[in-house]
């Protein structure tokens, strides 16, 4: 299992008990009602359930404005913990917007219990292989002005020693 | 090469929400310190020492004219990354927004009904 950092984290704290926020994201009736980009539907007979370590999710996401584009989210599910866990790799697929390539990006759901019955979800997110390793030709640009920035730091440094006392 | 420490540093770069703030200030428009500054409830000196990691990860490059010194969203690769994950946030951020709500109403609803409902948006 990869155990790069997540380039994404996001930790939020619901006034509602564990069982049921994560009933929200494992039952499709639920999910139906809340899960977006806002405006897009899930057609109910689209979505497929099988949680468990080994099992899915997959749903359709229909474009209210443009109902040609039609978005498949398949989700691989590796580890699971009733209530507790749910992490996967989600494949998205499909007729996307303009501009947006299909792509999988690891997920790590969290259920953490808080005081007074609330909830904390806590969501980590990977980056896509393409774009966490841009192609050779798109790093070897980046890195050519990172060496230029670089050589420009340590020429200011000597002006400016206190900047490079900073932790960063 | 790209090493994974250079990598590192890129994503420790756009780790931080206040960078990430000036990020997308600068997908609009170069800007000065200054203007960098206004919207942002930090110090102009904090703001520098911002700018400089994000130099230093190459994110963003820097103008010497005069006394208005610009800076510049650079290297596309990592644009696009950027630009992904902003896109997540929102998405994570509108989606939660509404699985809020959704929690309030089922259990306003009581417990009988909140695994029977048929479409729960009728409850919203």
């Amino acid at each position: 299992m990869k155990t790069e950092t997540p380039q994404l984290v996001i930790s939020r704290v619901f006034d509602a008990p564990r069982e049921l926020v994560y009933r929200a994201f494992t039952d499709p009736d639920h999910l139906v009602a809340w899960w977006g980009p806002i405006g897009n539907s899930l057609p109910r007979d689209e979505i497929e359930f099988d949680v468990r370590p080994g099992g899915f999710q997959r749903w359709t996401e229909v474009n209210a404005a443009e109902p040609d584009l039609r978005v498949h989210v398949h989700v691989d599910l590796t580890d699971v913990a009733d209530g507790e866990l749910l992490e996967g790799v989600m494949h998205v697929s499909g007729r996307l917007p303009e501009g947006i390539e299909p792509f999988e990006t690891r997920l790590r759901i969290e259920f953490h219990d808080e005081a007074d019955g609330r909830t904390r979800l806590e969501i980590r997110q990977w980056l896509p292989e393409h774009l966490a390793h841009p192609s050779e030709e798109g790093w070897r640009q980046a890195f050519t002005k990172l060496d230029a920035t670089l050589m420009n730091v340590q020429a200011a440094a000597a002006d400016h020693r206190e900047v490079e006392a900073w932790p960063s | 090469m790209a090493g994974s420490d250079q990598l590192s540093a890129v994503f420790s770069a756009l780790a931080d929400p206040t960078r990430r703030a000036i990020l997308a200030e600068l997908a609009e428009r170069d800007a000065s310190v200054t203007e960098l500054t206004a919207p942002l409830s930090i110090s102009m000196p904090a703001v520098s020492r911002h700018l400089k990691v994000l130099e230093r990860a190459a994110l963003i490059s820097r103008s010497r004219s005069g006394k208005w010194r610009a800076s510049h969203l650079e290297a596309a690769p990592l644009r696009e990354a950027a630009d992904w994950i902003e896109r997540y946030r929102r998405f994570w951020d509108s989606s939660l927004t509404r699985l809020d709500a959704h929690l309030a109403a089922v259990q306003a609803a009581g417990p009988a009904t909140d695994r029977m409902v048929d479409d729960p948006r009728e409850l919203e």
